[in-house]
C-alpha cells in the first residue's frame, strides 16, 4: 500500500514538474498540457538510429527512470510512508543517483551520434565535479541526525530544519542537486544551443516520453530530497505531515526550474573548479562546523 | 532463508555472466560497463547477505569508478575511442594459464582456511553501522588514514606529473 | 477513424514544434513570430514535426533540408513560408506568404490538416539521393583497410568490421580506380567520419563520406598492395601469424590462428593517427555544426573535429555565399532590388550600399534630409541586428531570458514606427543594466573566442578590441549628429557583448535624433554608364561595392562584405577550446553566411 502511494505521489509529483517546465520554457501555464503532448508523442514515430547500439539505447532512458524511482524509494512522505527505511537510507538516496549518469552515459553513446557522445561524456565530467561535494554535504545531516536512516534525519531537524542549521551543507547540497538532474544552467549533457538535445536528441516518439517522464521523475526526487536532508521534511504546523512534505517539494522544484533561466550554462572548465575549490571545502568545513556544534552544544543564536 | 539463498545464487551467477560479457563483447565501453554490472551485481549480493552498508557502498562506488574508467579506456587507448569494434581478449595462453591458476588459489583458500563456525544470525543493519563505525574510528584508524592520505598524494602526483608533461610540450613547441 | 486515433491526431496538431530553414535569425530579421502563431521551437530535427521554409533558400541549403526532414519523426510536414521552390523538399503541406498573418492562418490550416489525420505515420517514406547507402568493410586498427565483403585485415588479422557509406556515383567510381597508394593520414577522418558524422544535420557529413566511398573502390582493387605493405611494416608485431602475402584481402582466413597474436603495443597501433595538443594520441571524431545547426546562422557549415570535447580543428563554409544564390547584376531598379535580398538579415544595409554606389557611378548627390533619412534607416537596423543576434546568442549560451527579451524588443522595433522608439531605448537600457548585473555571465564569456590577430577585421568585432575602425565617422551625416563609436578594450566574447549593446543603445539614441526624416531617395535610372564606389558600415562592419554601368545596366561587380573577413577567424577562435566555448566564440563574430562572398 505504501509503495502504491508513493508512486502515485511520483507520478503526481513529475506531472506538476512537467506542468512548471512548460510554463517557465512557454509561459503558457496549462495544467492539460503534459498529457496531451504525451499522447502525442505516443502518436509519433519512435526512430532507432540506424547504426545505435541498440541495447544502450533502449536502456539508457529506462535506468535512468529506474534509479530516480529507487532513490524516492528511500525518502519518506511523511511518518511510515516510506518505501524502505533503510539504515543506510542516506547513502543510498547517493548511490542510486550515481547510475543517473550511467544512464545518460549509455543514453549517450547508444544512438551513434557525436551530438549524443558528447553529452554523455560531458556528464560524466560534470559527476567528477558534485559527486564528492555532495556525499560530503550528507555527512553533515547525517551527523547532526546521528543516524543515516532518513526518517531519523527529519525527526532531527523538528525543531531547527538544516537549511538554517548548516547553511554552507545547503547550498553545496542544492547546487550539486540541480547538476544531478542536469537543469539549466548545469544542463551541459543536453545544452540545447550548443548540442541539439545532445543525449536527448536521438529519442523520439514514446522512447522520447520515456526521457521526459524520467527527467520530471528525478527533478522531484531530487527535491524531495532536499526537502527531506534540508528543510525538515514532514514538519510543520497545522498542515498534515504529507501536505508539508508535497509543498516544500513543489516549491523546491519550481526554484530549481526557474533559476536557470537568469542565468547562462556554466562552463564545464568553471563547474568543475568551482566544486573542487569552493564546493568541497565548503562541504568540509561544514562537517567540522556541525561537528564543532554537536560537541559544544548548539549556540543559544541558533534555536531562534 | 531458502529466498536470500536463491538471490545470493542469481546475483552471483550474474555477476559471473557479466564478468563473461566483458571480454566477449567488442566494445570498449560495453566492455566497461559490463564489468560496472558485474560489480554492482557483487554488490546486490552483499544486499542479500544483510551487508547493508557494504552492498550500497559497492554499488555506489563501482558506478563512478567503472564509468571513470570507462572514459580513460575511451580517450587513451588507440582505434575507435570504443566506436569501432575490437577484441576484448589478448595473450589468450598466458591469461588461460592465469584464469586456471587464480581459480585453484581461490578454490583453495575456499576449502582449506578454517572460517570458524558460521554465525547464527548477522546483526541488524543499524548494529553492523555502528559497529563498522567504531572500528573505523578505533582499532582501524590508522590503517583508513594511511590508505586514505597515500591514495591522495597518488592523485596529486599523478595529477602534476600531468600538467608538467604538457608545460614541458609547449616548451618544446615555442623553442622549435 | 477510432476516437483514440481522433484523439492522438488532435494532440498532434496541438503541439507543433517547429525546425527552421535557414534558420531562427532569419525569421525574426523577416519579423516573424512564430511563437505567437503556436509554433514551438526544437532545436534538433528529431523533435520537430514541422519543417518551417522561410524565403527562397539556396538549392545547397535545400538539400541539407531535405536530410533534416528525412530525419523527423512522422507524422511531419512542410511548411513553406515565402519560399517557391523547395526541392530536393517533398511539396509543401502548406505555403503561405512571409507575413505574420499568413503564418497564423497557415499554421491553423496545418492543425486542421494534422488533426484530421492526414499525416498517418505510415505516410510514405522520404529518402534524399543522398542517404541512400551501401555497406563496406573495415579494419578498426587499420582504416586504411576497405573493402566491399566481410573477411580479416590484411595487416593484423582482425576480422573487419561494416559500416555505411553513401552511394558514390559510377563516374567517380572510375576516377579513382588509377589511385594505388593512400595516404594513411586521409583515412584517419574518413573511419571516424563513418562512426559518427552521420547524427549531424548536415550535407556536409555525406559529402565527405561520398569521399570515403571513392576512395573505397582503389582499397578494393588493390587490396593486396595493402597487404604487404602493412606486412612489411607490422612484421615484428605479428610474429606469430601466418600472413599469406598474396590473397589475404579478399579471401577468408579460416586457417588462421589468431590466438598467438601478440599484444600490439600502442606505439604500433596509433602510428599514423594524429596527435592532440597533449601528445596523446586519440581518434578523432569529425562533427559538423550546421548549415542548420540552431545555434549558430543558418548556412554556416562549420565541421569540428572533435578531440573529446576540444576543438582540434575546424572547417568553416557559408553553403549560401553570394555566389551560389541568383546573380544581382542588370537593369539598375533591378539590382538595387536584388541586391537588397542579398542578406536577409541586414537588407536596409544593402539596400543603401548599392544605392550609394550606384549614386557614385552616376554622380547623383542626394539631398541632406534624405541622407539623414537613411542614417535612421541604417541605426535602426543596426539596433534590430544586433538585438537579433543577442537573441540567438542568448540561446546558444543558455541564457534563456535574455534569448526571449532580445527577441520581443527586436520584434517590437521592426513593428514599430519612430514614435514607439523612444519606449524600446528605455527598455535596451533597461536590458543593459540587467545583463552587467546578470551572475556568471561574464565569467561565462570571459577569455572566450580571443584572436590574436585581428587586422582583417572590422565592425563590433574590431571595436571589441579597442579598435576605433568606423566607416561612420567620416561621413557628415553622422559628424553633423556628433557621432563618437563605440570602443571597448578586451577582445573577447564579453567586449564583443559591450559593444553591441553598447551601439544598441546608441543607434536607438541616434534614430530619435534624427527623428520622422523618411524619405528614402529615388533610384536613379537615367544614367548610362560609369563606374562607381560605395563603402557603409554595415551591422556586422565595412561593407564595400564598386560597381560598373553600361547603358543603364550593372555589368561588373565587385562587393567586400565583413563576413568573408571574419569567417576565417572560426579557426583561431574555435581550434583548442572546450566545445562551448568555441561556439560561444564562432557565435560571438556575429557572422551572416549570406554575404559570404566566396
Amino acid at each position: 500500500m505504501t509503495t502504491v502511494i508513493v508512486v502515485f505521489a511520483l507520478i503526481v509529483g513529475a506531472y506538476l514538474v512537467a506542468v512548471l517546465e512548460a510554463w517557465t520554457t512557454t509561459g503558457r501555464l496549462s495544467f492539460a498540457s503534459p498529457l496531451l503532448s504525451g499522447i502525442a508523442l505516443l502518436g509519433r514515430e519512435s526512430i532507432v538510429p540506424r547504426k545505435s547500439d541498440r541495447i544502450f539505447f533502449e536502456v539508457g532512458p529506462v535506468l535512468l527512470l529506474v534509479s530516480a524511482v529507487l532513490a524516492a524509494a528511500v525518502l519518506p512522505l511523511a511518518p511510515g510512508l516510506i518505501v524502505a527505511d533503510l539504515a543506510t537510507g542516506a547513502l543510498f538516496v547517493n548511490a542510486a543517483l550515481a547510475y543517473v549518469m550511467v544512464a545518460l552515459v549509455m543514453a549517450g553513446w547508444g544512438p551513434d551520434g557525436a551530438y549524443a557522445m558528447v553529452g554523455g561524456f560531458r556528464f560524466l565530467g560534470q559527476l567528477i565535479g558534485y559527486s564528492m561535494p555532495i556525499v560530503m554535504a550528507i555527512v553533515g545531516v547525517a551527523m547532526r541526525a546521528e543516524s543515516l536512516l532518513t526518517t531519523a534525519i527529519v525527526e532531527s531537524q523538528a525543531a531547527l530544519p538544516n537549511a538554517i542549521y548548516q547553511p554552507a551543507g545547503f547550498v553545496v547540497f542544492s547546487v550539486a542537486a540541480m547538476s544531478v538532474c542536469f537543469l539549466p544552467p548545469f544542463d551541459l549533457p543536453t545544452a540545447p544551443g550548443e548540442l541539439a538535445g545532445g543525449t536527448m536528441a536521438e529519442y523520439t516518439g514514446w522512447r522520447l516520453a520515456v526521457v521526459r517522464l524520467a527527467r520530471a521523475v528525478l527533478v522531484v526526487t531530487l527535491a524531495a530530497a532536499i526537502t527531506v536532508f534540508y528543510l525538515g521534511g514532514w514538519n510543520g504546523p497545522v498542515l498534515p505531515p504529507w501536505a508539508w512534505t508535497a509543498a516544500k517539494t513543489l516549491a523546491v522544484a519550481a526554484v530549481m526550474l526557474v533559476a536557470g533561466r537568469y542565468v547562462p550554462r556554466v562552463r564545464e572548465e568553471h563547474m568543475l573548479a568551482w566544486y573542487w575549490k569552493i564546493g568541497i571545502p565548503l562541504a568540509l568545513l561544514n562537517i567540522l562546523y556541525v561537528g564543532v556544534v554537536l560537541v559544544v552544544g548548539e549556540p543559544s543564536s541558533m534555536s531562534m | 532463508m531458502i529466498l536470500q539463498t536463491i538471490f545470493i545464487g542469481l546475483f552471483g551467477l550474474a555477476a559471473i555472466w557479466f564478468a563473461v560479457v566483458v571480454f566477449r563483447t567488442y566494445s570498449m565501453v560495453r566492455s566497461a560497463l559490463a564489468l560496472l554490472f558485474s560489480q554492482a551485481a557483487l554488490g546486490a549480493m552483499f544486499l542479500a547477505m544483510e551487508a547493508e552498508f557494504l552492498g550500497v557502498l559497492q554499488i555506489m562506488m563501482m558506478a563512478t569508478e567503472m564509468s571513470i574508467m570507462a572514459i580513460f579506456m575511451v580517450m587513451f587507448m588507440m582505434d575507435p575511442g570504443g566506436l569501432g569494434e575490437m577484441d576484448m581478449t589478448h595473450q589468450k595462453r598466458v591469461s588461460q594459464v592465469a584464469g586456471v591458476l587464480g581459480a585453484f588459489a581461490a578454490l583453495g583458500v575456499a576449502f582449506l582456511a578454517g572460517w570458524g563456525t558460521p554465525a547464527k544470525s548477522a546483526p541488524g543493519p543499524q548494529a553492523q553501522l555502528r559497529g563498522l563505525g567504531l572500528d573505523l574510528m578505533e582499532r582501524s584508524m590508522l590503517i583508513f588514514e594511511t590508505a586514505g592520505v597515500t591514495i591522495l598524494t597518488a592523485m596529486i602526483a599523478a595529477t602534476a606529473v600531468a600538467v608538467a608533461t604538457r608545460g614541458a610540450t609547449e616548451q618544446k613547441e615555442e623553442g622549435e | 477513424m477510432s476516437w483514440l486515433g481522433r484523439l492522438v491526431s488532435r494532440t498532434l496538431a496541438r503541439d507543433l514544434s517547429a525546425f527552421f530553414v535557414p534558420g531562427p535569425e532569419v525569421v525574426r530579421a523577416r519579423a516573424l513570430d512564430p511563437r505567437a502563431a503556436g509554433l514551438d521551437f526544437s532545436p534538433t530535427p528529431r523533435h520537430a514535426n514541422v519543417l518551417v521554409v522561410v524565403g527562397q533558400v539556396p538549392e545547397s541549403l535545400r538539400e541539407a533540408a531535405a536530410v533534416a526532414y528525412a530525419q523527423m519523426p512522422r507524422p511531419r510536414a512542410v511548411l513553406a513560408v515565402g519560399a517557391e521552390d523547395v526541392l530536393p523538399l517533398p511539396v509543401p503541406d502548406v505555403s503561405v506568404g512571409p507575413d505574420q498573418d499568413e503564418l497564423v492562418a497557415g499554421v491553423a490550416k496545418l492543425r486542421r490538416r494534422f488533426a484530421e489525420g492526414s499525416f498517418g505515420p505510415t505516410a510514405e517514406p522520404f529518402e534524399p539521393a543522398a542517404l541512400r547507402s551501401r555497406t563496406e568493410y573495415t579494419c578498426p586498427m587499420h582504416p586504411e583497410v576497405v573493402q566491399g565483403e566481410p573477411g580479416t585485415c590484411p595487416r593484423c588479422g582482425m576480422d573487419l568490421v561494416p559500416r555505411e557509406t553513401a552511394e558514390a556515383g559510377a563516374a567517380e567510381n572510375a576516377d579513382h580506380e588509377g589511385h594505388v597508394q593512400h595516404e594513411d593520414t586521409d583515412h584517419g577522418a574518413e573511419a571516424t567520419e563513418s562512426g559518427e558524422g552521420r547524427a549531424g544535420h548536415s550535407r556536409q557529413d555525406i559529402e565527405a563520406e561520398h569521399e570515403g566511398a571513392q576512395h573505397t573502390e582503389g582499397s578494393v582493387e588493390h587490396g593486396g598492395a595493402h597487404g604487404h605493405e602493412g606486412r612489411a611494416d607490422h612484421d615484428g608485431g605479428h610474429g606469430g601469424t601466418d600472413h599469406d602475402g598474396e590473397d589475404h584481402a579478399l579471401e577468408d582466413h579460416g586457417g588462421m590462428d589468431h590466438g598467438d597474436m601478440e599484444f600490439m603495443s600502442m606505439v604500433e597501433m596509433t602510428e599514423g593517427t594524429p596527435r592532440s595538443s597533449d601528445g596523446l594520441q586519440m581518434e578523432w571524431v569529425e562533427a559538423p555544426f550546421g548549415p542548420l545547426f540552431q545555434g549558430l546562422p543558418g548556412g554556416l557549415s562549420l565541421i569540428l573535429t572533435l578531440d573529446g570535447d576540444t576543438v582540434a580543428e575546424a572547417k568553416a563554409a557559408s553553403t549560401v555565399a553570394v555566389q551560389s544564390r541568383e546573380d544581382p547584376r542588370g537593369p539598375i531598379g533591378e539590382f538595387v532590388e536584388r541586391f537588397a535580398e542579398l542578406d536577409p538579415l541586414a537588407p536596409v544595409s544593402y539596400r543603401l550600399l548599392a544605392m550609394r554606389a550606384v549614386e557614385s557611378a552616376t554622380g547623383v548627390k542626394p539631398a541632406d534630409e534624405v541622407t539623414l533619412a537613411r542614417v535612421g534607416a541604417l541605426e535602426r537596423e543596426r539596433a534590430v541586428s544586433h538585438l537579433n543576434w543577442m537573441a540567438g546568442f542568448g540561446y546558444l549560451i543558455g541564457y534563456s531570458w535574455l534569448a526571449k527579451r532580445a527577441e520581443v524588443l527586436q520584434l517590437a522595433l521592426l513593428r514599430t514606427g519612430n514614435e514607439g522608439t523612444a519606449r524600446i531605448s528605455t527598455e535596451v537600457r533597461r536590458l543593459v543594466r540587467r545583463l552587467e548585473r546578470t551572475p556568471l555571465l561574464r565569467r561565462k564569456l570571459d577569455g572566450v573566442g580571443v584572436v590574436p590577430d585581428l587586422d582583417g577585421a572590422s565592425g563590433p568585432v574590431a571595436r571589441a578590441d579597442g579598435r576605433s575602425i568606423d566607416a561612420r565617422v567620416g561621413e557628415d551625416a553622422y559628424r553633423s549628429l556628433g557621432f563618437e563609436p563605440v570602443v571597448v578594450e578586451g577582445g573577447d566574447a564579453l567586449a564583443r557583448l559591450r559593444v553591441r549593446l553598447a551601439e544598441t543603445e546608441r543607434s536607438l539614441q541616434l534614430v530619435e535624433k534624427v527623428g520622422g526624416a523618411s524619405a528614402s531617395g529615388a533610384v536613379p535610372e537615367n544614367a548610362s554608364a560609369g563606374r562607381g564606389e560605395a563603402t557603409l558600415e554595415t551591422p556586422r562592419g565595412a561593407a564595400t561595392l564598386a560597381v560598373t554601368l553600361e547603358s543603364g545596366e550593372v555589368v561588373v561587380v565587385e562587393l567586400h562584405t565583413p563576413s568573408t573577413g571574419h569567417i576565417e577567424l572560426i579557426g583561431p577562435v574555435t581550434e583548442q577550446r572546450e566545445l562551448g566555448d568555441a561556439l560561444t566564440g564562432v557565435a560571438s563574430l556575429d557572422l551572416s553566411p549570406w554575404e559570404v562572398t566566396r
